[in-house]
């Protein structure tokens, strides 16, 4: 086995990985509001959302190999790697991919952590970039494209970010507040009774949507390894293995259930009712899927914290924790220089080591970062048991 | 700094729509919460306090929303998958119909 397969190997298994937390990061924007109003039991919630996932990642038969062009400059138009990469068997390629994804995985984590929402694909676009400051310098990075179209730092990611949740906070408002004139006079056991079935079906869409989004970004990314290590040729098809193992990492995360994050949108920053609840996946799944169609990608996480928002905002005499929402944005504005720093750091210390020990270690020290910090979330365990107790912070401790 | 005028373009549209669809089709499903309850009478709602008689043309006009509701759930889901198999819904003729990308 040459090291360079080794390299490709780890970079595999921690795409993989990155899947896995994008899952369990992301369950909350499509079920964190059916959970809290007991639409759907906590369990039967993740599973769902899991299966939902499961099925979008096969829908999206389209190919992402081009996902990285939208920050950085290592991919041809076409998806190929760039020939200057392909020395080595692309081991310059594969390292800055394995800090990118390090980056990404990692902030993931600490976010998650946290109990904070932020979006998985500003994190891997973070950690790409900085592994490729590092790696290239900053030209490497594509930071406002051609001109042409919406493209680079500014315009996948930056822009996208910061209109996102108005949109979302408006439509989800407007629904809000329309749902609460129309049903006005309904006896209010009758309408949560009501109400629940189309919260169900709305978050279902938005599961659905999620999969087919998500799961295609780190098809993209693992493709693109196997591409500059020769071991795949063709740029306009994905491997099938490919397909189905980011398709079932990403069921499984989802189906894991990020308690913390769920139990943040669900309960931290509105009470949220039935009708609420529906108004806010409504605007989610509306949103993402006008936005995707329209090729003006938005961030799964952002429209739905800001749908969520929205209902609070949009229903008289609910309380909206702006708190909690401040602490969110300050993560979302935080999220892609995080990343890139840790990206860049990952980028480093591979560069140092050389080779195949660098990727080695970078992976070892990936691993044991990840340990320590689930080690730590154990110290206040936020499961399906305790998610939905009443907000003053984190749980104390789970109820048996 | 052409990316804001093609985000702002891009944002506006996906609010509009986005209104329609996101805050529309809720507000007709809660016009057939509404009629449902006034079909039921009873219980179902809260004036009269409990002596509406039911009306049966309530469950008609809710089945007409659901139906409706149903349909742009339909409809997300057709785009959701169409645009996996590289086609996408086309809205030129006001009716939606599958096209090639």
């Amino acid at each position: 086995m040459t090291p360079e397969l080794v390299i490709l190997g780890l970079v595999v298994v921690t795409a993989l990985a990155f899947d896995f937390t994008n899952g369990f990061h992301d369950t909350g924007n499509a079920m964190a509001t059916s959970i809290a109003t007991g639409a759907l039991r906590p369990k039967v919630a993740v599973a769902l959302s899991a299966s939902l996932n499961l099925v979008g990642a096969f829908l999206s038969v389209e190919v992402a190999l081009t996902v990285t062009n939208a920050v950085i400059k290592i991919q041809d138009s076409d998806g190929a790697p760039r020939p200057e990469f392909l020395a080595d068997g692309g081991e310059a390629l594969l390292v800055i991919v394995l800090a990118g994804l390090v980056g990404g995985i990692l902030w993931n984590l600490a976010t998650w952590l946290l109990g904070l929402p932020s979006s998985s694909s500003h994190a891997l676009f973070g950690g790409l970039v900085g592994a490729t400051i590092a790696g290239l310098g900053f030209n490497g990075v594509n930071w406002a494209g051609d001109g042409t179209k919406l493209d680079g730092v500014v315009g996948k990611v930056i822009l996208p970010a910061l209109l996102s949740p108005v949109i979302a906070i408006a439509v989800a408002a407007v629904g809000t507040w329309l749902i609460h004139r129309i049903t006005e006079g309904v006896a209010e056991r009758y309408r949560e009774s009501g109400f629940r079935w189309g919260q169900i079906g709305s978050a279902s869409l938005v599961s659905l949507a999620h999969g087919t989004n998500d799961a295609q970004k780190t098809m993209g990314v693992i493709t693109l390894a196997l591409l500059a290590s020769g071991e795949w040729s063709d740029t306009t098809s994905i491997p099938l293995w490919v397909k189905v193992s980011c398709a079932v990492a990403i069921a499984l995360g989802t189906y894991l259930g990020g308690w913390r994050i769920i139990r943040t949108l669900g309960k931290g920053l509105v009470e949220i009712s039935s009708p609420q609840g529906m108004a806010a996946e409504s605007s989610s799944a509306a949103v993402i899927l006008t936005s995707s169609h329209l090729g003006f990608a938005l961030s799964t996480t952002h429209v739905a914290t800001g749908s969520i928002l929205g209902t609070g905002v949009g229903k008289k005499g609910a309380e909206v924790r702006w708190g909690v929402a401040g602490r969110m944005a300050l993560a979302w504005l935080v999220t892609l220089p995080m990343a890139a720093v840790v990206g860049a750091i990952a980028w480093y210390a591979a560069d140092l080591v050389g080779g195949l020990p660098g990727a080695v270690v970078v992976f070892v020290v990936l691993v044991a970062a990840s340990g320590a910090m689930y080690v730590r979330s154990r110290r206040e365990p936020v499961d399906h048991d305790n998610v939905n107790a009443d907000w003053d912070g984190m749980p104390t401790q789970a109820k048996v | 700094m052409e990316n804001i005028g093609f985000a702002l373009e891009g944002a506006w549209q996906v609010l509009l729509i986005g209104l329609l669809l996101g805050a529309g089709l809720p507000a007709v499903f809660a016009l057939g919460i509404r009629s449902l309850a006034y079909g039921a009478g009873g219980a179902a709602e809260t004036v009269d306090a409990g002596h509406a008689p039911p009306h049966p043309v309530g469950r008609l006009g809710a089945a007409v929303c659901f139906a409706v509701v149903l349909a742009g759930v339909a409809l997300g889901i057709t785009i959701v998958v169409a645009s996996g198999f590289g086609k996408e819904v086309s809205f030129d003729h006001v009716v939606p119909s599958l096209v090639d990308k």
